[in-house]
């Protein structure tokens, strides 16, 4: 039973990540990619690893720890990576409907007290 | 187009070289003489259960001092080549000031928390992998090597943080003279240089065991990890100058 | 044709060793660049490395390490040969310290000259 789950939980990650590759080939701007790239292979490896972990019931506690390790890296990285790539201007698609990192446009109204 | 020439031929002598040398070797089938030596006394006169520690420490110590001190020497030529001179007129400062002036936008608050809830988990890392050096893959260079990745990734994601040199330099120092009393101890106390068995070789395979391998092993990491995190200091541009 | 099992371990990887020494060779003899020619020297350094980890390989051997899967008494029959391992540990950071030591040359010389190209650094050429 333990093994049927734990391989249902691998080819499931192992899906995540094969879309995550197909992601990152289609996308069409820097941004997109990185978004891609970040959340489906984060969730691919946890997947992975939980299905490990049911496979092998005696690394339980370290698969765990290295899903909490994963989970608090990755999406830092990708965050500060794209914070980046917008601060030295990386052209963004057409498609762009909003763009929260730009300056804003209306100045904060002074509070005097009158 | 002569210099192009040149260096094709010398790449089709040297590949010529290797083929040669490739096609004619053929691999041992089992140990050698000094490695059988080493694998067959090793755990009874050392006692360490990583063999490659107890070749680097032991058997080997003294190439491992000569390793220290070159690493020392890089990093004090590090040191000498990119001290910070003074300024000879006002020009200077205004030109560098342009471009890197682009550079100082401060980090978001994510990276800062993450940064401070991760550093300790990787300095302590590195202390759990020279403290095992004699137990499982490691040792003092690779703990020294991870300390030193924590410390670039403070100067990576909080790029104002102040690393304190004077403290670096005195722990580093410090590590190093550590390093070699415990050698002269083994030749004082002990067979030779380094000899391992001045403190009692504990039970096989627990973390007190191998003699003084753990304490070896405990100063070049603190002083692999020390100098090359100040090493990475040296490399920041602006760095204030302590 | 030869099947890619029959080929030894230790052959794939000295090989490639070889190859990464000739490409890093290459590089620093071609390039303009200061960051590049470093690069090159660091893979001439890895492949060195390569090939000396090759040498003291033995097919079907583990790791120089005595745990529940290689116990003592049999330890000499099962594991690959420690020594080259130990002068490779050595190797690397002695890589390590030379590297810096370039990587601070071209610092300086970017900070005297604002130019990584060495076709610009020709005072000591004749």
């Amino acid at each position: 039973m333990g093994e049927i789950l734990g391989s249902i939980f691998i080819v499931s990650g192992a899906f995540f990540l094969f879309s995550a590759g197909l992601g990152v080939l289609r996308m069409p701007d820097t941004y997109n990619r990185i978004q891609t790239g970040t959340k489906a292979t984060t969730l691919g490896t946890i997947l992975v690893l939980v299905g490990l972990a049911c496979l092998h019931p005696a690394w339980a506690l370290k698969l765990l720890i290295l899903v909490f390790f994963v989970m608090l890296t990755n999406p830092v990285s990708s965050h500060a990576l794209a914070r980046a790539s917008h601060a030295i201007g990386i052209y963004e698609t057409e498609a762009t409907v909003v763009d929260q990192l730009e300056e804003p446009t209306i100045e904060p109204e002074t509070e005097q007290a009158e | 187009m002569i210099k192009r020439l040149f260096i094709f031929a010398v790449l089709i002598l040297m590949g010529t070289v290797f083929l040669k040398l490739g096609v004619n070797y053929s691999e041992n089938g089992a140990l050698l003489k000094l490695g059988h030596y080493y694998v067959d006394k090793g755990p009874a006169e050392i006692g360490a259960a990583n063999l490659v520690t107890s070749v680097v420490v032991t058997y080997r110590g003294l190439d491992t001092l000569g390793e220290v001190t070159v690493l020392f020497i890089s990093a004090a030529g590090v040191g000498q080549m990119l001290r910070r001179t003074r300024k000879k007129a006002g020009e200077d400062d205004e030109e560098d000031d342009d471009s890197t002036m682009r550079r100082h936008k401060p980090s978001s608050e994510i990276v800062e928390t993450a940064t401070e809830l991760l550093l300790p988990m990787v300095i302590l890392f590195g202390i759990y992998v020279f403290l095992n050096g004699h137990l499982s893959p490691g040792g003092g260079f690779q703990g020294g090597a991870i300390i030193a990745s924590g410390t670039m990734f403070l100067l990576l994601a909080l790029p104002e943080s102040h690393i304190s040199r004077a403290m670096i330099s005195f722990t580093e120092s410090l590590s190093g003279f550590g390093y070699v009393i415990v050698g002269v101890l083994g030749v004082v106390l002990g067979g030779g240089f380094l000899d391992n068995r001045i403190m009692g070789l504990g039970e096989y395979g627990s973390l007190f065991s191998a003699g003084a391998i753990p304490l070896i092993y405990t100063f070049v990491g603190l002083k692999v990890g020390f100098e090359l995190s100040a090493v990475l200091d040296r490399f920041r541009e602006d760095s204030e100058s302590n | 044709m030869l099947s890619l099992s029959s080929i030894p371990l230790s052959s794939i990887v000295l090989y490639s060793g070889f190859g990464l020494i000739l490409i890093g060779l290459w590089g620093m003899l071609t390039q303009r660049n200061i960051i590049r020619m470093i690069i090159g020297f660091s893979l001439i350094d890895t492949g060195i490395h390569m090939v000396m980890v090759s040498i003291g390989y033995i097919t079907g051997g583990t790791a120089p390490i005595i745990n529940d899967a290689v116990p003592v008494a049999d330890a000499v029959n099962r594991v690959v040969d420690p020594v080259p391992s130990a002068l490779v540990l050595t190797a690397i950071v002695i890589g390590l310290g030379v590297t810096a030591v370039m990587l601070s040359y071209a610092v300086r010389i970017y900070q005297a000259k604002k130019s990584l190209s060495i076709e610009d650094c020709t005072e000591s050429k004749w």
